[in-house]
C-alpha cells in the first residue's frame, strides 16, 4: 500500500459515523473508498455484497485459511470497521445499510445520483486535448515545486497556495502563529510589504522527494482541514475529491450539477493543477491527469509502465511514455556517482539536497553521494529511506534492466550514514551510587535486573542507571534494603548513605 | 523460469469465456435464460474492475461455430468509436464502456445467422477456440507488461456439454496454461459435469464448480472466482474432491474409461488398430480378443471413482 493510501486512510478513520453515512450516498464515493482497502478486505466485501443475511463472525472466520490467513483477515475487519463499512453487532457482520446500497448502485449502474460526473451535452467550441492538459497540470503543479525550493522560474503561485503551504507546514513565513487567524490577502500584502519570503520546512523537504500522488493527497487533506475552518462542507469536499477520481482524461464535464461550494473549490483546483477550466464561471472543466489518478494508486505521473496503468481505451498513451522518460532520468553507479538527464531546474534542485553535484551541460547533470552530502540532506530531516525511494523511483530505463535497480553498495552505505547519526540516543534515566556494602549493589541490582529496568551498570564503581519507569519499584526496594539495615545496627551510627541523583543520563547504545 | 510469487500490487487481468449457445440457455428446461445470466455476469465483471484501477478484463463469446472477442474489440482502439458511448453520470464510465461492449457484442452474435452449421456442430460450442484464444491475448499482454506485474487468469462461463472431437485442442490449451501459471477457472452453471474443463481446472490449480442453485449465480461468481491470485493465498475456496480423468479417443472421439495407449505417442484409441494413426507406429503383435471386448468401454459408463489415464498431447 503506498503512503497516499494510508494518509487518506487515516483522515477517514478519523470521521464520525454520520460523516461516512453521507458520504456513501454516492456510488462514486462508495467506489473510491472500496479502492482503497487492502485485497482481502475488497473480497470480504464482494463475498458478503449480495448475501441478504447477516454473517455470522465464527463463519467468517471459515472463509481464510488459518496463520497467515486469519492474521489478514484480521487486518482487513479492522480497516471495515474503521471505516464504517462492517458493524459488529451480537456475534454477526452486518454491512452498513447506506453503503450496500450505493455501492450495489455503483456495480450495476442504478440510482440517480448522478456521482460520476455529468458529461457536458454539447461540444466545447474551445476544446482542449490531453497533450495540454498534461502540460497544464505539470505546469501548476512543478510552479508550486519550483516556489518550495525556491528557483526563480514562473510567478509565484496565487494566495490560496501560499496560504495552504504556510498553513501544511511545508514552508514558514516566519510567524506562522498569526497566520492562522489572519486573511489570506491581509497577509500576502503584508508579506510583500515586509518582503518576508516564506522559507521551506524540514517537512517541506520531505515532500519534495515524494511521488506525486503523495503530494497531491498531502495538499488535498491540508484543503480539508481548512475547509471545515471556511465554512466548506466537509462531505461535499472529500465526495468532490472523489468524483474526480472517477472522471476520464480528455473529457469535458458540466459544471452545473456541482454544489456552491464544489464551484469554489474549481477555483482552487485549478491553480493546483487539478482540473482546468478556461475561464472563471465557465460552464465545463477537464480534470487533469492529477485528478484521474487520485484514487488509482498507481503513480501515473512518475515513470510507471504505460500498459500497466492504462486500461484499453488507449487515449493518452502516447503522452505518457514522453512523460516516462521526463521521468526516469537518474543513472546512479557504484561508485556513487550520479548523471542525471534533465534540464529541469526543479528537479536539479531537489537533486541537490542530497548529491554533491559537480557539473553541468545542457541536457544533463552529473554529481557525487558522499558522505558530506548524505548528512546535509539528513541534517534537513530528510531520511536516507526516503532518499532510496526517490532513486528508485526517478531511476532510468536502463537502470530498470537490473534487480536491484540501484547498487546494493551505494544504498547500504546511505543506510549505514545514517545509522551513523544516531548512535547516541537520550532516555531519562535515575542514577543510583554509593552503595556502601558490595551485597547491596548485588541484591539492588539483582532485582532490578529482574524487573528488566537496567540500562547500565557498574560493579566496580557500585553505579546503576534505572529506567524513568523502573525507579518506584527499585527505590522502594533500596528503601527497604536501608531500612532493614537500620534495624540490624540500631544502636550503630548508620555508616551508608545512598543517594539518588535525579539526573537525565545519556547510555551509550551503540 | 516463470515468476509464481504475488504481491497486493499486482494487477490481475481476467479473460471470461462465455458460453454464448444458444440450443442451451434458450431450452425450456434451462434454469437460468441467457439475458438473466448475463446481468449476473456482467455485475461481476465489473466488480472484477472495481478492485483495482489497473484491473483488465476480457471477454470472449463461445459461440456455436465461432468464437469471437466481445471486449476488447478491434474498433475499440480505433479513435471515434469512444464518442459512440453516451456517457452516463450515473454509472462509472469504465463500467459503461465495457457493458455496453458485451451486450452489443452478444446479440449482434445472437442475431446472426453466422456461417453454414455443420452438423456435428450443433450442440456444442467452441471452448477450445476461446481458450486458445483467450491464452494468446494473456500472453500479448503478460508480454508488453515486462514488470511482471500482471497476473492473469482465465474464467470459463459455459453451460453445454462436452464436445469429445474438441479433447485434443483442450488439453493443449490446458498444458499451455499450466506452463504459464494461468490457472482455469471453471462454471459449469448447470447440467452434467464438464469432463475436461473439470480437468482443465484440477491441471491449472484453478476453481471447478457446478452450483446447485444457477438462480444465485451472482453470488457464487463474487465468492468463489472474484479473489486474484493474492487473495487466493489466504481464502479457502472450493475444491474439488473427485476429478473425472476420462479422455477422448483420437479415432471416434468418443470418452473412454480404458483403451489402447501407443506406446511410442502414447494416443489414445479405442479399438486396436495395428498401426498408430498419429505416429505411424507398427504394432506387430495382436490384441488378447475376447478381453479387449470386455476392456473396451463406451462413454455412457462414467465410473464410479476417479481414475487416472494418461493424457495426451
Amino acid at each position: 500500500m503506498s503512503k497516499f493510501q494510508t494518509s487518506i486512510h487515516e483522515y477517514l478513520e478519523t470521521l464520525p459515523l454520520q460523516t461516512f453515512n453521507r458520504l456513501y450516498q454516492k456510488p462514486a464515493t462508495c467506489l473510491a473508498i472500496f479502492r482503497l482497502l487492502p485485497p482481502l478486505g475488497k473480497q470480504i466485501v464482494m463475498s458478503s455484497l449480495y448475501v441478504d443475511t447477516p454473517i455470522t463472525v465464527a463463519d467468517m472466520k471459515l472463509w481464510f485459511k488459518g496463520g497467515a490467513g486469519s492474521a489478514k483477515h484480521k487486518e482487513a475487519m479492522q480497516r471495515l470497521k474503521a471505516l464504517n463499512i462492517f458493524a459488529e453487532e451480537r456475534g454477526n457482520y452486518t454491512m452498513n445499510a447506506t453503503f450496500l446500497e450505493q455501492f450495489r448502485n455503483a456495480l450495476t449502474g442504478g440510482g440517480n445520483s448522478q456521482s460520476f460526473g455529468l458529461a457536458t451535452s454539447t461540444p466545447d467550441k474551445h476544446h482542449v486535448d490531453v497533450a495540454f492538459l498534461d502540460e497544464f497540470a505539470t505546469k501548476q503543479w512543478e510552479a508550486i515545486l519550483h516556489y518550495m525550493v525556491g528557483t526563480t522560474q514562473g510567478s509565484a503561485p496565487c494566495a490560496g497556495v501560499m496560504n495552504l503551504l504556510l498553513r501544511s507546514g511545508l514552508m514558514t513565513g516566519g510567524h506562522r502563529g498569526d497566520a492562522e487567524n489572519m486573511d489570506v490577502m491581509d497577509f500576502a500584502s503584508q508579506m510583500a510589504r515586509q518582503d518576508l519570503a516564506p522559507k521551506i520546512t524540514h517537512k517541506g523537504f520531505q515532500f519534495l522527494l515524494q511521488d506525486i500522488n503523495t503530494q497531491v493527497w498531502a495538499f488535498l487533506l491540508q484543503y480539508l482541514s481548512m475547509a471545515e475552518s471556511l465554512n466548506m462542507d466537509l462531505v461535499e469536499v472529500l465526495t468532490f475529491f472523489f468524483q474526480l477520481g472517477s472522471l476520464e482524461l480528455g473529457n469535458d464535464y458540466s459544471s452545473e450539477t456541482l454544489t456552491p461550494t464544489q464551484t469554489q473549490m474549481l477555483e482552487d483546483l485549478k491553480a493546483y493543477g487539478i482540473v482546468y477550466q478556461r475561464k472563471r464561471g465557465s460552464r465545463r472543466f477537464y480534470p487533469t491527469r492529477l485528478a484521474t489518478t487520485l484514487t488509482s494508486g498507481t503513480p501515473v505521473l512518475l515513470g510507471s509502465h504505460p500498459s500497466a496503468s492504462r486500461n484499453a481505451a488507449g487515449a493518452g498513451r502516447k503522452s505518457e511514455e514522453d512523460e516516462e522518460d521526463d521521468h526516469g532520468f537518474i543513472v546512479m553507479e557504484t561508485n556513487y556517482r550520479i548523471y542525471a538527464y534533465t534540464d529541469s531546474p526543479l528537479q536539479i534542485a531537489v537533486l541537490n539536497l542530497f548529491v554533491h553535484l559537480r557539473d553541468r551541460f545542457p541536457n544533463m547533470v552529473t554529481g557525487v553521494v558522499t558522505r558530506d552530502s548524505i548528512r546535509r540532506a539528513l541534517s534537513k530531516g530528510i531520511t536516507a529511506e526516503q532518499i532510496i525511494t526517490y532513486l528508485n523511483a526517478h531511476a532510468h530505463a536502463q537502470m530498470r534492466k537490473h534487480s536491484p535497480i540501484l547498487p546494493l553498495t551505494v544504498v547500504d552505505q546511505i543506510r549505514l550514514w545514517e545509522i551513523e547519526k544516531n548512535r547516541l540516543r537520550p532516555q531519562a534515566s535515575w542514577l543510583y551510587s554509593q552503595f556502601s556494602r558490595p551485597q547491596d549493589f548485588d541484591s539492588t541490582l539483582q532485582y532490578a535486573s529482574e524487573l528488566g529496568v537496567v540500562l547500565w551498570s557498574n560493579a566496580k564503581r557500585r553505579l546503576i542507571a534505572i529506567t524513568a519507569e523502573g525507579h518506584q519499584a527499585v527505590g522502594a526496594y533500596v528503601r527497604k534494603l536501608i531500612a532493614r539495615h537500620k534495624e540490624q545496627q540500631a544502636a550503630q551510627t548508620q555508616q551508608q548513605q545512598q543517594q539518588r541523583y535525579q539526573q537525565p543520563a545519556t547510555s551509550v547504545v551503540s | 523460469m516463470k515468476d509464481t510469487s504475488t504481491s497486493e500490487d499486482d494487477s490481475n487481468l481476467l479473460v471470461i469465456v462465455i458460453d454464448t449457445n444458444p440450443f442451451e440457455w434458450e431450452h425450456p428446461s434451462a434454469p437460468l435464460k441467457l439475458n438473466q445470466a448475463l446481468q449476473h455476469i456482467l455485475a461481476f465483471m465489473n466488480a472484477h474492475l472495481a478492485g483495482r484501477h489497473d484491473n483488465k478484463l476480457a471477454v470472449i463469446a463461445s459461440h456455436v461455430g465461432v468464437s469471437k472477442f466481445l471486449y476488447p474489440t478491434l474498433n475499440e482502439l480505433t479513435p471515434g468509436s469512444k464518442v459512440q458511448t453516451k456517457k452516463d453520470a450515473n454509472v462509472y464510465q469504465v463500467f459503461k464502456v465495457v457493458n455496453d461492449a458485451v451486450i452489443s457484442g452478444i446479440s449482434r452474435l445472437l442475431q446472426d445467422p453466422g456461417p453454414t452449421l455443420q452438423e456435428k456442430d450443433l450442440g456444442s460450442s467452441k471452448i477450445a477456440a476461446s481458450l486458445s484464444l483467450g491464452l494468446c491475448y494473456i500472453n500479448q499482454a503478460v508480454r508488453s507488461d515486462g514488470m511482471g506485474h500482471v497476473k492473469a487468469r482465465i474464467l470459463v462461463l459455459t453451460v453445454s456439454p462436452d464436445s469429445s472431437s474438441d479433447y485434443i485442442p483442450i488439453m493443449n490449451c490446458i498444458f499451455s496454461a499450466q506452463k504459464a501459471n494461468i490457472p482455469i477457472d471453471v462454471c459449469k452453471i448447470w447440467g452434467e459435469d464438464a469432463v475436461f474443463l473439470q480437468q482443465a481446472a484440477h491441471i491449472t490449480e484453478g476453481i471447478y464448480m457446478r452450483p446447485d442453485d444457477p438462480q444465485g449465480l451472482l453470488q457464487i461468481l463474487m465468492f468463489s472466482f472474484l479473489p486474484d491470485m493474492f487473495s487466493r493465498n489466504y481464502l479457502y475456496l472450493p475444491g474439488q474432491d473427485q476429478v473425472d480423468f476420462r479422455a477422448a479417443c483420437f479415432c471416434h472421439k468418443k470418452i473412454v474409461d480404458i483403451g489402447y495407449v501407443c506406446s511410442v505417442c502414447l494416443s489414445i484409441f479405442c479399438s486396436f488398430s495395428p498401426v498408430c494413426s498419429t505416429c505411424k507406429t507398427k504394432f506387430a503383435f495382436q490384441p488378447l480378443l475376447p478381453s479387449a471386448r470386455r476392456l473396451v468401454k463406451g462413454a455412457a459408463s462414467s465410473p464410479s471413482s476417479p481414475r487416472p489415464s494418461t493424457p495426451a498431447i
